[in-house]
């Protein structure tokens, strides 16, 4: 299941959250101001002197100055958050590509090698007197051939985590930039919300950091470690 | 010997599948999760193998549950999965899978694997 995200995901899950709760923060210390200004406005001018509303114009624009700040500040941290989930996915679908190449190109080197080995069978069956064990021995190698084909396609599996988790990184994006962009616009939350498409995500089970590369080594540290639990168990 | 192979990808069961008949086992059932696979577990299962990340219930939660199981407690569980950082490693330890095999794998590393188990199922 894809409960499992990686620290930077979470990292940056955390910073866009936080630049949310700054922004909307900010959006409603200017909706303050705006109140403040209404009761400036509607109070009698008998009550309210000069000197009252040039302070009160100071610490607006003094506001108004802060928010700005802090709204190009969210912004920046918005946009580097996107950066880095653009990242990883384009990681992810590059992975794909390439792991999709690795298997069509070890799969191709298979098939030559075994229609060679087809071949070779050909030339001993043609003999006057055919030699069985070399026979033998050709189909046995023509199996394992045919066999690491099959093997070769467990990229399939793996890809298809790597595209699972590179669409929820999308789909993330896209809720997250639907709720940033209500924040601005709250008038159009309902339209917005209907673009935001609902994903059953138990439906998508993969692993974050599903590879094709290095399994070897990935396998030495399996192995390492039930060894050494193993070991301290007994 | 008689396997369970637990995947929801058709395609890794039939590659376990065919690893298996490679290397000379050739009676074994499939499932596609953890619940399909609990309700297909009896005791003609000698030996289970099966994926971490599934739906409905993932090879955790299944190996757990298998371990609660009277005809379940002791049959060889092994853990073939894309997962391989120690922290999942040990999270399926802990589940009770027995040993661990990291995608892609060989069908040697997983005859090495089997062999290294069979005393366990005997």
């Amino acid at each position: 299941m894809p409960t499992m995200k990686s620290n930077r995901t979470q990292e940056v899950l955390y910073e866009s959250e936080a630049a949310l709760r700054l922004v909307d923060h900010e959006l409603s210390e200017l909706h303050d101001v705006h109140e403040s200004f209404a009761a400036a406005s509607a109070a009698p001018r008998g009550l309210s002197g000069l000197g009252d509303i040039s302070a009160l114009l100071d610490q607006a624009n003094s506001q108004i100055m802060s928010v700005l700040a802090r709204l190009r500040e969210g912004r920046a941290t918005i946009e580097s958050t996107a950066v880095g989930k653009v990242r990883i996915t384009q990681d992810k679908l590059r992975e794909v590509t390439s792991a999709t190449e690795d298997a069509a190109t070890n799969i191709m080197d298979a098939c030559d090698r075994a229609t060679t080995l087809v071949d070779a069978l050909d030339d001993i069956d043609a003999s006057d007197t055919p030699n069985r064990v070399e026979a033998s021995a050709v189909r046995e190698v023509l199996r394992d051939e045919l066999f690491l084909m099959m093997g070769a396609l467990q990229f399939q599996d793996l890809t298809s985590q790597q595209l699972a988790h590179a669409s929820a990184l999308l789909d993330d994006m896209e809720h997250r930039m639907i709720e940033v962009a209500k924040l601005f616009d709250p008038s159009a939350a309902v339209e917005l919300s209907k673009l935001a498409r609902t994903v059953d995500n138990n439906s998508l089970p993969y692993d974050v950091n599903a590879t094709t590369h290095n399994a070897d080594s990935r396998q030495a540290l399996a192995d390492e470690i039930f060894t050494a639990i193993r070991s301290n168990a007994g | 010997m008689k396997f369970l192979v637990v995947d929801d990808s058709a395609t890794m069961r039939r590659i376990v599948l065919n690893s298996l008949l490679r290397i000379g086992f050739h009676e074994a059932i499939e499932a596609a999760d953890g619940i399909e696979a609990l309700a297909k577990f009896d005791e003609t299962i000698d030996f289970v193998i099966t994926d971490w990340n599934m739906p409905n219930m993932s090879g955790t939660e299944f190996t757990k549950a298998l371990r609660l199981r009277g005809d379940g407690k002791d049959v060889p569980v092994l853990m073939v999965t894309a997962r391989s950082v120690r922290d999942d490693i040990l999270v399926a330890m802990e589940a009770g899978v027995n040993n661990y095999i990291v995608k892609p794998f060989t069908p040697q590393v997983l005859k090495d694997k089997i062999d290294a188990l069979l005393p366990a199922a005997a």
